[in-house]
């Protein structure tokens, strides 16, 4: 899943972009609100972690703006701000969580994980076909119980279609979700990593559509 | 001090008596005068009747009483005499007198002299005069009238002069009451408005005020902005500081999480951590009550507020699976700025939330000149002996974690800066902890928090 980090103190950014990474994220970080702003309506990401107190443009106001173009990309507000009055008005200008600072990291995680679990309405966060099982937390795939060894990339492609069952997934859209910005996309790449993992988990585990792209099925 | 209504009645209403009582005075004694001149004209008109008589009748007893036709002088003890004495004992006098007699003091003159003394019934004035006939006798007449008759038109002009100055004295009360509301308006409509200014951040309008308030609305308006702008760069500091430290205090927890994750020891290190954040959530929620909106008088509707935080507690996961309960009135609005309210009511709720299993309970009334806010749970509650250590200022810090007690502690010195307070009760109808809210309707200026000391 892409997550777009907007925060201006560039340590926290990068810890918090090294812990979604490790989940299997393909992570983007800007330091200020009109960056921000930019990427969040041009780029197709599947949550914000948004800080309000950003320099050139407050976080309220990009999400308002962001709201106002009909971007309905989920967004987690992480914030210093933690009167109640800040809370519901962030709530109302449309995110969809908001946390405080100090935040324990697991906790951040746990968030960012339910809310992309709600985003694709999973309500599960392992996911069980057969004998595979995917812990959306951890990024780790059992098959029969014995772990399976996936990269990075092969953990994005299965965690992207996982968080979209029954939907077919274009090779376009997966390069989209699973690259960073400044990552070279090449969506033939996708079809090496499907049938990697194709290899390891089973050839019926993901169906492709020629010429269209790749879906898991729900049942 | 007495409110300036209170002085403008009562000192209206003094001067008013004293005018009266001293006017009336006056009034009585000028009428009494006139009164008194009058009668002793009559007096003379009838002692002059009399010596007429005196003449005509060449000293006729009958004659004179055939001549002073008057029914009073024929009627015994009618209150109206005449009587004329003589050299060797010669006497004349009025059929009223009867068998009595005017009982004059001194020696007569050959001037008028008036007297008073006893009559025949009750006091007498008269009066008396020598006067020579012209066969060369002398004879001293007198006449008197009762007094009763004089001191009943006293009376009916002291009754009128009363109900007249009664009369006056109550158009007077009402007046004053008039002229002290009509004075005291302007004043009332410009607390209104400073209360309302305060909401919308507008400035008061001199023009709209009478010339001599005018200069008050202006110094009101410049007081304003700078109690605005003390609030709200208390506050942007606050969040400015806690920006400042909050951020760096997440950078140090997330590492000493990753190298928690390297099965290195940081338990103390956290710990440490634990406290510093648990203090500075403290210090700031200080700051914050000390610059709380207290001083404003402005006014924020409680149910919206509750509906605010209604809607925060539905949409976090953790909360939206309990029940939540809510009996505000619409209209009713407490005297407090809506962030400070809102920061109460949200560290209660979310206690609330914290320990309820299935339901917390918000109601409110109002209690003489105070509003009640009760929020109540069905969680544990707190046991009797620990509820003053959950509200007691900075008790908790060393033997606990944020959360267990703290949003409690805040929302007391919140209360407090506003002159309301806090109290922890066990819930009759939900059996967990109810917070009881008191906040003065009607607040006083100056009253500020105690942010006491650690």
């Amino acid at each position: 899943m892409r997550i777009l980090i907007a925060e201006d103190e560039i340590v926290l950014c990068e810890q918090i972009k090294r812990v979604l990474t490790s989940e299997g994220h393909a992570v983007d970080v800007v330091h200020d609100g009109e960056e921000a702003a930019f990427l969040g309506s041009t780029e197709p990401y599947d949550m914000i972690v948004l800080d309000i107190g950003l320099p050139k443009k407050d976080g309220i106001s990009v999400l308002k703006e962001w709201r106002s173009q009909a971007n309905d990309t989920h967004v987690l507000i992480l914030t210093a701000r933690d009167g109640w009055s800040d809370r519901v008005d962030g709530l109302d200008a449309g995110a969809d969580d908001y946390m405080t600072k100090p935040f324990h990291m697991p906790e951040l995680s746990a968030r960012v994980r339910a809310i992309l679990r709600r985003k694709s309405g999973v309500t599960n966060p392992v996911f069980a076909k057969g004998s595979i099982e995917f812990d959306t937390r951890t990024g780790r795939v059992l098959d029969g119980g014995f772990l399976v060894d996936l990269t990075s990339q092969e953990v994005a492609v299965l965690s992207y279609l996982v968080h979209n069952l029954g939907r077919l997934v274009s090779r376009t859209e997966l390069s989209e979700h699973i690259y960073e910005y400044d990552r070279d996309r090449d969506s033939n790449t996708i079809a090496v990593f499907v049938t990697r993992l194709r290899k390891k988990l089973g050839s019926n585990f993901i169906k492709t559509v020629r010429g269209r792209g790749y879906m898991i099925d729900e049942d | 001090m007495r409110s300036l209504r209170h002085r403008a009645i009562v000192g209206g209403l003094v001067w008013a008596a004293l005018s009266i009582a001293i006017g009336g005075v006056a009034l009585f004694y000028f009428f009494d005068g006139i009164t008194q001149r009058r009668f002793d004209a009559l007096l003379l008109d009838r002692h002059l009747q009399v010596v007429v008589a005196l003449s005509n009748s060449g000293v006729d007893e009958d004659a004179m009483n055939n001549m002073l036709t008057d029914a009073a002088y024929q009627r015994p003890y009618s209150g109206r005499y005449w009587q004329v004495s003589g050299a060797d004992d010669a006497f004349l006098a009025s059929r009223s007198l009867f068998d009595a007699f005017l009982d004059e003091q001194g020696t007569p003159d050959t001037r008028p002299q008036f007297w008073t003394g006893a009559g025949p019934e009750g006091r007498v004035r008269g009066v008396r005069q020598t006067v020579g006939l012209e066969d060369g006798s002398s004879w001293v007449v007198s006449v008197a009238e009762s007094l009763a008759t004089l001191d009943a038109e006293r009376q009916q002009i002291r009754q009128s002069l009363l109900a007249t100055f009664a009369f006056i004295g109550v158009l007077g009360i009402a007046g004053a009451v008039l002229q002290t509301s009509t004075v005291v308006r302007p004043l009332t409509k410009l607390r209104e408005d400073v209360s309302h200014r305060w909401d919308s951040e507008e400035s008061l309008e001199p023009k709209d005020y009478p010339e001599e308030v005018a200069p008050l609305v202006s110094d009101i308006n410049t007081l304003l902005h700078r109690n605005r702008e003390i609030v709200a760069r208390g506050r942007r500091q606050a969040a400015d500081l806690a920006h400042a430290v909050k951020t760096p205090s997440a950078i140090m927890r997330n590492e000493l999480d990753a190298l928690s994750m390297k099965q290195i020891n940081v338990v103390q290190a956290m710990q440490a951590l634990d406290r510093v954040d648990a203090q500075l959530m403290r210090s700031l929620a200080r700051v914050r009550a000390g610059n709380s909106a207290a001083s404003t008088h402005t006014q924020t509707n409680l149910s919206n507020s509750v509906d605010r935080m209604a809607r925060l507690f539905r949409s976090m996961p953790a909360t939206s699976f309990i029940e939540l309960q809510s009996s505000v009135t619409p209209d009713l609005n407490v005297p407090m700025d809506a962030q400070d309210l809102e920061e109460v009511l949200g560290n209660l709720l979310e206690n609330a939330f914290k320990w309820a299993l299935t339901k917390v309970k918000i109601s409110c009334s109002v209690s003489g000149s105070d509003i009640h806010v009760t929020i109540e749970d069905d969680g544990p509650g707190i046991p009797e002996i620990d509820r003053r250590e959950a509200l007691r200022s900075g008790g908790r810090l060393d033997v606990s974690t944020p959360g267990t007690g703290l949003g409690l502690a805040i929302a007391a010195d919140l209360l407090q800066s506003y002159g309301g307070s806090l109290n922890l009760e066990q819930s009759n109808d939900l059996g967990g902890l109810q917070v009881l809210i008191v906040v003065p309707s009607k607040r006083g200026l100056g009253q500020d928090v105690d942010a006491g000391e650690d």
